[in-house]
C-alpha cells in the first residue's frame, strides 16, 4: 500500500526533480526510468509517482488525486490553485519577465498586445501598473510573436535568456523570481499528516545535500 | 432541437436513485443530531436582497450570488449562503428572544462560481447550525461536539480530522508587527499556504531575523498538545498569547472527552480573516480532496445588521459527506434505514389492492403497485 502519490511535472523540472527526490531517499529502478508509464512506485514501494504536464500538476493535487507535487512557482501563479506550499525548491530556478525588442515598450497611452503562455499573470501584471493590454494566448514558441508582428511584447519564462537574445528580444522588467515548489493537498496534509512530515523531511534534508546553486542576478543582461 | 434540450448548465446536476436515497438520509440523521441538541430548524428565504448578503458575507464573497432585479428595481440574489439570513433574523426578527439561540438548517445554496477548481458545483446544499448569544469554551465545544456526533453517526469514525485554530493569535501578530491592509493580506496568504520561505522573506523587512525564523515555524506547527509548547516559546505579544490560551483549553476539553485523536491543531490556517474572529475549523475526510466542512466564531457578523452578540457555527456540505460515506464504504447503515423488505402488490380490485398496500406501509413495508404479477427483490 503506498502512502503517498506525488505529481511531478514533466519537461523543464523532471530530471532535477528526481534528482532531489533521489537524494532524499526515493529511488526510482532504472528501468522506471525507462519505461513509459505514467505511474510507478519507488523502490521501497511507499511513494507513487504520477508524471504529467506541468499545468496538470495543481489540479491533480488540489482534487487529492495526488497528495504532493513538485512544480514551478509559475505554473502555480498561474493556476491560482488553493494548496499548500510548504517548501521552495532550490531547483528550476528561472524569471517570468515581460520582454520586447525595445526596452522602451509604451509611450504610456496605447494598447499592448502581449503574447504569453501565462495569460492570468499577464493580465495581473498589467493590471496592477493600469497599462491596457491585448492578451494573445500562445501555446509555444511565443518569442516569435513580437518578431512577426503579432505582439508588441511578450511574458514568458527566461532560463539563460539565450532563446531571447536569439530572437532579439530584450527583458523589460521582471514579474517574479520562479522556482519549484513541493506543494501538498490541504486534506491530505491533515490526514495523512505523518507520512507528509516525514517526506518533507527528508526533501528537506535532500536539499542540504545538494551544492546550492547560487540564485543568477537580477538585470537585463544576464536574461 | 434534441442538442438544446439535453444541455444543462454547468455546476448543477441531476441527483436520483440510490444517491438521492442517501442524501436524503444523511439530511434526515443531521437534522435529528440537532434536534436532540435543541437546535430548532429554520430555512431563510431563497431568494433574498443582495445587500443582505454583502452585510453578511463580505462584498467580495457576496460577488459570487447569482443576481436578478425585483419588479422596483432592487437588486435580488438567490442565497449564496444560509448563515446571512439566520444573523439578519436574528438581530431582527428574533432581537427580543431570550439568548442564545440555537438554529439548525439544511438548505441548498447557489453560486455563480464554484468555491475553488476541485469544486465544481454551483448548487450545493449545506447542513449546519448556529448558536448565537453565548461565547466561550462551552459554546465552542458544543458546535464540535455536534459536529463529532454526525460524523460518528455517518459512520466516519477512524476517517476524519478536524482543525483547529484561533484567528486571534494572527491577528496578534498582525498586530504587533504594525502591518497595513495590503501587507497583511499578503502575510495571510503566505501563512494560509505554509509558505515558510517567503514568508521569512516577508517578514525580514519588519522585524528581527531571530523573530522571523520563528514565526516562520509557527505556521507550520500542526499537531496535538505539543503545538502550544512550542507556540507559546515563540508568540510574545498578549493578544495572541490569550488567543493560545483559550484554544489550549479548548483542548483539553477535547482530550478530556476522548476526542483528541480525531483533532489537530493547525495555527497556519488563516482562511477568511474577514469572516471569522476566534475558533476557526475544518473538517478533513479520507478519500475527499477537498475539505468536507468548515466553521468557526463570528462575533462580528450580528453586528452587521445592529445587534452585536457572539456566534459560533459550522456548516457541512451534503455531497461531500456523501462522497466520504461512498469512499469510506460506511453508506449501508443508512442506506438500509428506509430501504426495508420490499412488499408485492398487484393490480387487482383497487379496494383490496389499497387496504393491502396501506396494511403494509403500516407495518414499514415498501411498497411498489405493479401492473403485472412480478416479485419484487
Amino acid at each position: 500500500m503506498t502512502e503517498l502519490t506525488i505529481a511531478i511535472a514533466k519537461g523543464r523540472l523532471q530530471a532535477e526533480a528526481l534528482a532531489l527526490l533521489a537524494r532524499a531517499g526515493l529511488r526510482l529502478a532504472d528501468e522506471a526510468h525507462l519505461s513509459r508509464r505514467l505511474a510507478i512506485e519507488d523502490e521501497s514501494g511507499r511513494y507513487r509517482f504520477i508524471f504529467i504536464k506541468p499545468a496538470d500538476v495543481p489540479v491533480y493535487v488540489e482534487h487529492g488525486i495526488a497528495d504532493c507535487g513538485l512544480v514551478g512557482r509559475d505554473v502555480l501563479l498561474e493556476s491560482e490553485a488553493d494548496l499548500l506550499q510548504p517548501l521552495t525548491l532550490e531547483i528550476g530556478r528561472c524569471r517570468i519577465v515581460v520582454a520586447a525588442p525595445d526596452t522602451n515598450l509604451t509611450d504610456g497611452f496605447g494598447m499592448l498586445r502581449v503574447a504569453t503562455k501565462y495569460p492570468r499573470i499577464a493580465a495581473k501584471h498589467f493590471g496592477e501598473h493600469g497599462q491596457p493590454v491585448e492578451i494573445i494566448e500562445l501555446s509555444g514558441s511565443v518569442e516569435l510573436a513580437p518578431v512577426l508582428g503579432l505582439a508588441d511584447c511578450i511574458v514568458d519564462l527566461v532560463e539563460t535568456g539565450a532563446t531571447l537574445r536569439e530572437n532579439g528580444l530584450q527583458i523589460v522588467e521582471v514579474i517574479a523570481e520562479s522556482s519549484a515548489r513541493f506543494v501538498v493537498n490541504r486534506a491530505s496534509y491533515q490526514l495523512k499528516a505523518r507520512f507528509v512530515s516525514s517526506l518533507l523531511e527528508a526533501v528537506k534534508a535532500g536539499m542540504q545535500e545538494m551544492v546550492v546553486r547560487p540564485p543568477s542576478p537580477i538585470g537585463r543582461e544576464t536574461g | 432541437m434534441s442538442e438544446s434540450l439535453s444541455a444543462i448548465p454547468s455546476g448543477v446536476r441531476y441527483y436520483f436513485g440510490s444517491e438521492a436515497h442517501l442524501r436524503r438520509a444523511i439530511e434526515q440523521a443531521a437534522m435529528t443530531i440537532f434536534k436532540a441538541w435543541s437546535y430548532e430548524e429554520i430555512t431563510p428565504p431563497t431568494v433574498d436582497y443582495y445587500s443582505l448578503f454583502e452585510r453578511g458575507m463580505g462584498s467580495v464573497e457576496a460577488q459570487d450570488a447569482f443576481r436578478f432585479t425585483d419588479t422596483d428595481g432592487k437588486l435580488l440574489a438567490l442565497r449564496p449562503d444560509v448563515t446571512s439570513g439566520i444573523a439578519r433574523a436574528a438581530a431582527t426578527l428574533m432581537a427580543k428572544r431570550e439568548r442564545p439561540l440555537r438554529f439548525s438548517y439544511a438548505a441548498p445554496v447557489f453560486r455563480l462560481r464554484a468555491e475553488s477548481h476541485a469544486e465544481w458545483r454551483r448548487e450545493s446544499t449545506q447542513i449546519g447550525c448556529e448558536l448565537i448569544g453565548r461565547h466561550g469554551c462551552a459554546a465552542d465545544m458544543e458546535v464540535l461536539a455536534i459536529a463529532v456526533e454526525i460524523l460518528s453517526f455517518l459512520g466516519l469514525d477512524g476517517s476524519y480530522t478536524i482543525t483547529i485554530n484561533d484567528l486571534e493569535i494572527f491577528n496578534g501578530i498582525v498586530g504587533s508587527l504594525g502591518l497595513d491592509a495590503t501587507a497583511q493580506e499578503e502575510l495571510r496568504e503566505l501563512v494560509d499556504t505554509h509558505n515558510a520561505r517567503d514568508l521569512e522573506l516577508f517578514l525580514a523587512s519588519y522585524t528581527s531575523a531571530e523573530e522571523c525564523a520563528s514565526f516562520a515555524q509557527l505556521v507550520q506547527l500542526s499537531g496535538r498538545s505539543e503545538v502550544f509548547e512550542n507556540a507559546r516559546r515563540v508568540i510574545t505579544n498578549q493578544r495572541s498569547a490569550a488567543a493560545l490560551g483559550r484554544l489550549e483549553t479548548l483542548w483539553t476539553v477535547v482530550d478530556s472527552v476522548g476526542l483528541s485523536a480525531q483533532f489537530e491543531v493547525d495555527l497556519g490556517d488563516v482562511s477568511r480573516l474577514d469572516y471569522y474572529t476566534g475558533l476557526l475549523f475544518k473538517i478533513y475526510v479520507a478519500g475527499v480532496g477537498t475539505r468536507v466542512g468548515s466553521g468557526g466564531r463570528y462575533d462580528q457578523l450580528t453586528a452587521n445588521f445592529g445587534k452585536a452578540e457572539p456566534a459560533v457555527g459550522f456548516v457541512l456540505d451534503l455531497d461531500a459527506l456523501a462522497e466520504a460515506m461512498r469512499a469510506n464504504e460506511s453508506i449501508t447503515r443508512l442506506g438500509e434505514v428506509a430501504e426495508r423488505t420490499a412488499a408485492l402488490i398487484m393490480d387487482e380490485d383497487p379496494k383490496v389492492l389499497f387496504r393491502e398496500a396501506l396494511r403494509k406501509r403500516e407495518r414499514g413495508d415498501k411498497v411498489l403497485i405493479s401492473p403485472q404479477r412480478e416479485v419484487m427483490p
